[in-house]
């Protein structure tokens, strides 16, 4: 049984409701047993059919109510699952967004989505399902066997014995499926990716002139998997057999026990019938919960997997007070905390940033200060940690030692919504959402009118492609609409932060995946819009080093150099060899 | 028609084992009905009194043999059904396969937009429920009605016509009634649900920018609304079912009562034995469980529509693209094609996707003999991926002319990879190990041809620091490596497929200047004697071409060695300082 079950908002009335009905249904299967079982004995002993219609008619009205209990059970349950379900959903999409874009990239945009989606579905089917199975399966066997054995003592020992036998058998059988899985899990997904790796390497495969025939090599493949299926299902599809040929025994054997002690006139042809009803009624709760075993196993991981992601942490920017307290940031005063103006200044103290326990640091020991409106370039090969060092800046990743100083107030991090409204951020392949251009560019501020988009259109470039739109400014970009060129997506950012006008931009190597001229013009677009901001500009590029005011070189996680770049040219030292290794020819 | 082109050929090339798995459908019913019949039977006839033990033993040998059988044939259907189901699955992916790979070099191009390749995947696995849920359990329902129908005939033909129009209520009507009643909710859940899909995916992918923006409560509030909306419909539907559910048990309930009456007629009448009434009152329930699933089954029709038009859309799409097969030139055997030197030319070549659309490449001259090397720059829509599908013979100039050795290279049709290999931003590295990866290039390599491929793209310190070495698998889409890595073994997969032409079409974007440099170094080395054209977005290395070209808007805006186009041009000048930063 799952622990979680009994936190749920509302759960206990559903069990209340859920458990009545059980009873009533439990009650009137009993009855339209005896009811069905009195008017076929008497028909058999020659009573007339008139005087047989009021019981009859009473065992529609139990058969009925039966099968309205089960609807309202649906219904109830159904409630509960969708209620419980969306407000996880709800919790999950917060903390998703609290979380931010870090926690994407480990978790796989993909896997996101379908959690969100599926994940959801199939957590409310186990909701919906496991309180009524839950409930079935501890009340109605256990009513009706007791009334078995008022009726007839044998009969009733048959149904108790084979009842453990079941289950037992069922989670033996289920245990061996799930070892077996387990084994050949690895090649398993292999198998099934097969395809799917197949199509989208066909491009590859085509250059090798190796597609035609791939296609017996998929044929093969699906066969593999196949009999590797098969091998599984032989055993997954025991445990129902196991269910089905001890419930059928058992049926037997007590209609074959009934049979002859009514041959030795030890019963009445009214009981026998009663029990002989009652037997298949009584394996069914039972029954309904190995069909459904699955449905609830995954809906159950989903719901962990879903809960897992509520549950963390997210590491809120705090205020450092001088005696070492920690205090949580108020909306209201964050504003004034974070406010960057001209004179503000931006200090990073011994930060460092190390994302698992027990690897190696990402950022180390980071001390530096930032001033007003200036250009920082960032500088420095992969994993020297300069996107680690912009995440940091943008308020998207809490360090995980150090403090940071802004405008003379200490505080832990830049994670806090304040400081990232003040922020732009340029990744190197932005994303364009599907919908207008218009509304890609007012994103960060939906106010917007559209002379300013139109202003920031022009200043960004983007002219000549709005008039080649066919709907201007209205026409769909991004997924299913018109597809941008790289300089072009970067173009529309760059509009999005000019028209926010906000303080602080970040730009993570914006123009490494352009062709060189596309970048030459971008440069030239972007050096006057970065005037009086305070700009980080991560680049591997050194061309753009010369137009900054600071030059950070980052090495191994930690600052190697900081300067202009007069200054560290002349000191010959990490960014002179960065140079020279780019000046060199290839050998 | 075309619709059909996804289901009704399998059932005719399956038909026996379909016929089977329909079958056993039946008797796993059967044997459970006759269960409960028997057991009905026998114990009406144990309590007439002068009976023993003698005059029930056959009704107790049906008991239990029915009572163990099905349990077995029900196992046996289940296993025969899937097992058929996963052949015509391979079946299924075999056939999406062919048509999509003749269409190989444009696929990028036209499904751009989100993962179609995982998506068409998914809809072959989704179609295998068109069997199981829908045409097995309709077609076993249909099988017992008529059964049910017949047996009942033996003994009153007046009154098995009157039950054959009442079970015709759960078997056809109540199924049609539901599915006329679902459909459009069904359909407007799938286009919310998929809308939703896209939305999301959309924001996660943005998240970065959702956060910045400060807006993200707003977007939840948003998505959430929507997901109001589609669970409304959905609670609708489920209610539905849950509806007809009840309405499908008080028809059988009203069903027992008819037989109940009928029986006793029969009885009194003295045309039946009075052991008949318990046994035909009981098997109702069991036959009743084959009808009840059909409309569950048929509603689940609408469902499969989607999968099913977007497989025959690539179909027809396929048609459409697909170029008239070129009569194929009666050439040199593959191997001859590789060691012959081969010598590209392009004569005022020009190509248009579209009658009316611009030109994507114009008048454009090039000429390659072998071994020698052009570097081709431009920005995206320049034309350069129009120019390598022409040298390519994947796309036949419109004017001009593509020669390879004198022959048309849109004829050289699947031979192409004999002479032209192509190492692309992202070459594909299959879920295998790394030197299934490299023997890709040519399967029937020696394992020291693999060796030495993997140290002409200095691959091999690398390899050898991997746990299993040349055996180690590459994981999903080569994750397992880096960048410059992956892209290594890719140059060692086409070192071995040896061919005379080399495109590199940026084998290095994204890579950071120290990757590129050393990946550049090490392809120009591996590369000594092949012709190349090396597509780049950087001019790093343009030193080392015979040729650089600049195109521009489909044309060449300037061309020559490295040295002529710098004592020449201004612009490339400039250019090239950028990435050479002498000035620094």
């Amino acid at each position: 049984m799952d622990k979680n079950l009994l936190r749920y908002k509302g759960v206990m009335p559903v069990f209340l409701i859920v458990g009545f009905l059980t009873l009533v249904q439990s009650v009137s299967i009993l009855l339209l047993a005896k009811w069905l079982a009195e008017v076929i004995s008497a028909l058999f002993a020659g009573e007339p059919l008139k005087e047989q219609w009021g019981t009859a008619l009473l065992f529609l009205l139990a058969f009925l109510v039966r099968h309205a209990c089960a609807m309202l059970m649906g219904r109830v349950s159904y409630r509960f699952a969708e209620m419980t379900g969306s407000s996880m959903r709800r919790e999950m999409m917060d903390k998703l967004f609290q979380l931010g874009p870090r926690m994407v990239g480990d978790r796989g945009t993909g896997n996101l989505v379908t959690l969100v989606l599926e994940g959801v579905t199939k957590f409310r089917t186990y909701l919906e399902l496991i309180i009524p199975r839950m409930v079935g399966m501890s009340v109605t066997p256990a009513l009706l066997l007791i009334y078995v054995y008022t009726q007839d003592m044998t009969s009733g020992i048959i149904l108790t014995v084979t009842m453990p036998i079941i289950i037992v058998f069922m989670i033996l059988i289920g245990m061996t499926a799930r070892k077996q899985m387990d084994r050949q899990l690895k090649s398993y997904r292999t198998l099934s990716n097969h395809f799917v790796d197949s199509l989208r390497g066909l491009e590859t495969l085509k250059f090798l002139g190796r597609s035609r025939s791939h296609s017996q090599s998929i044929s093969d493949v699906s066969d593999r998997y196949r009999s590797a299926t098969m091998r599984t299902l032989r055993v997954a599809f025991m445990s129902s057999f196991a269910m089905d040929f001890f419930t059928m025994l058992s049926v037997a054997t007590v209609a074959v026990s009934l049979g002859l002690r009514l041959v030795n006139e030890q019963m009445t042809l009214l009981t026998g019938l009663t029990i002989l009803i009652l037997a298949p009624e009584y394996f069914l709760p039972v029954r309904l919960v190995g069909t459904d075993f699955h449905a609830t196993l995954d809906g159950k991981e989903a719901g962990e997997a879903m809960k897992s992601i509520i549950d963390r942490d997210t590491v809120k920017a705090v205020l450092l007070e001088a005696e070492g307290n920690e205090v949580a940031i108020e909306a209201e005063s964050a504003g004034s905390i974070f406010k960057w103006h001209p004179e503000s200044t931006l200090t990073l103290n011994d930060l460092s940033v190390q994302y698992e326990a027990g690897d190696l640091s990402s950022l180390k020991g980071i001390s530096l200060q930032f001033k007003g409106a200036s250009k920082i370039g960032i500088i420095g090969e992969s994993g020297a940690g300069k996107s680690t060092l912009v995440d940091v800046l943008g308020g998207f990743l809490h360090p995980t030692s150090g403090s940071i100083t802004i405008n003379d107030n200490h505080v832990s991090a830049l994670t806090d919504e304040a400081w990232r409204k003040q922020t732009s951020y340029i990744p190197q392949r932005p994303y364009i959402f599907s919908g207008t251009l218009a509304d890609n560019v007012r994103f960060y501020y939906p106010e917007a009118a559209l002379e300013d988009i139109a202003r920031a259109v022009a200043a960004t470039g983007l002219s000549r492609l709005v008039a080649s739109l066919p709907n201007g400014l209205d026409e769909m970009i991004g997924g299913g609409g018109r597809a941008l060129s790289g300089g072009q997506e970067q173009r529309v950012a760059l509009a999005r932060a000019l028209l926010s006008s906000r303080p602080i931009m970040l730009l993570d190597e914006p123009t490494a995946h352009l062709d060189i001229e596309t970048e030459v013009e971008l440069k030239e677009t972007m050096l006057p819009l970065f005037a009086g901001k305070l700009v980080f500009l991560a680049t591997h590029r050194l061309h753009w080093m010369v137009d900054m005011d600071l030059i950070i070189v980052m090495q191994q996680g930690q600052v190697a150099e900081i300067g202009t770049h007069g200054e560290l040219v002349a000191r010959k030292g990490a960014y002179y060899e960065l140079i020279q290794a780019q000046l060199e020819g290839l050998h | 028609m075309k619709r059909e082109g996804w289901f009704a050929p399998y059932v005719s090339s399956y038909f026996w084992r379909f016929l089977l798995i329909i079958a056993l459908g039946a008797l796993t019913i059967f044997s459970a009905s006759s269960l409960m019949y028997t057991s009905g039977f026998l114990i009406s006839k144990a309590s007439i009194p002068p009976e023993n033990i003698l005059m029930i033993y056959v009704p107790i040998v049906g008991v239990r043999t029915f009572g163990t059988s099905r349990a077995v044939i029900h196992y046996v259907e289940r296993l025969v059904g899937h097992d058929t189901i996963l052949r015509i699955l391979s079946n299924m992916r075999v056939r999406l396969y062919r048509i999509l790979e003749p269409q190989a070099l444009f696929l990028s191009s036209r499904f751009r937009t989100g993962d179609i390749l995982g998506m068409l995947a998914d809809d072959i696995e989704y179609l295998q429920n068109v069997y199981l849920r829908t045409v097995f359990p309709s077609v076993v329902a249909l099988l017992i009605y008529a059964a049910a129908v017949i047996s009942l005939g033996t003994f009153d033909i007046a009154f098995a016509l009157l039950m054959a129009l009442y079970m015709l209520v759960l078997v056809v009507v109540l199924p049609l009634i539901s599915l006329f009643f679902t459909q459009k909710r069904q359909r407007e859940v799938k286009q919310a649900r998929n809308s939703l899909y896209q939305k999301l995916t959309d924001a996660v992918l943005g998240m970065g920018d959702w956060v910045i923006s400060g807006r993200q409560s707003q977007f939840v509030e948003t998505y959430e609304a929507d997901e109001k909306k589609v669970a409304r419909t959905d609670a609708a539907l489920r209610s539905w079912a849950r509806l007809r559910m009840f309405i499908g048990q008080a028809i059988v309930g009203i069903g027992v009562l008819t037989l109940i009456s009928w029986a006793s007629g029969q009885y009194a009448d003295g045309a039946f034995a009075g052991t008949l009434i318990a046994a035909f009152v009981l098997v109702v329930f069991p036959v009743a469980d084959a009808f009840l699933p059909v409309s569950e089954a048929v509603e689940k029709i609408p469902q499969y529509r989607n999968s099913l038009e977007r497989l025959s859309g690539v179909e027809e799409d396929n048609g459409a693209t697909a170029h008239a097969e070129l009569e194929q030139v009666n050439l040199e055997p593959v191997e001859q094609l590789k060691s012959s030197s081969t010598h590209i030319q392009l004569r005022n070549a020009g190509y248009r996707y579209d009658t009316g659309e611009d030109w994507s490449i114009r008048d454009l001259t090039l000429d390659l003999p072998q071994g020698k090397k052009i570097a081709i720059i431009g920005r995206s829509g320049a034309g350069k991926s129009t120019l390598l599908k022409v040298i390519q013979g994947a796309i036949k100039p419109a004017i001009g002319s593509a020669v390879i050795n004198g022959i048309d290279a849109a004829a050289y049709g699947e031979k192409i990879p004999a002479i032209i290999a192509v190492l692309n931003q992202s070459p594909h590295l299959f879920d295998t190990t790394v030197a299934n990866n490299i023997r890709l290039g040519n399967p029937q390599a020696s394992d020291e041809d693999l060796k030495e491929a993997a140290a002409l793209a200095k691959l091999d310190t690398l390899i050898s620091t991997l746990p299993e070495g040349y055996n180690t698998p590459v994981r999903e889409a080569g994750q397992r490596f880096s960048g410059g890595e992956r892209q290594r073994i890719a140059l060692a997969r086409i070192l071995l497929q040896n061919t005379p032409v080399v495109i590199l079409d940026e084998p290095t974007v994204g890579l950071d200047p120290r990757t590129e440099r050393e990946l550049l170094a090490t392809i120009f080395t591996a590369m000594a004697g092949k012709s190349l054209v090396w597509v780049t977005h950087h001019l790093v290395g343009a030193e080392q071409m015979d040729e650089v070209i600049f195109m521009e808007n489909g044309s060449v805006e300037m061309r020559g060695t490295h040295a002529e186009l710098l004592k020449r041009e201004p612009r490339y000048r400039r250019l090239y300082e950028l990435d050479r930063p002498v000035s620094l």
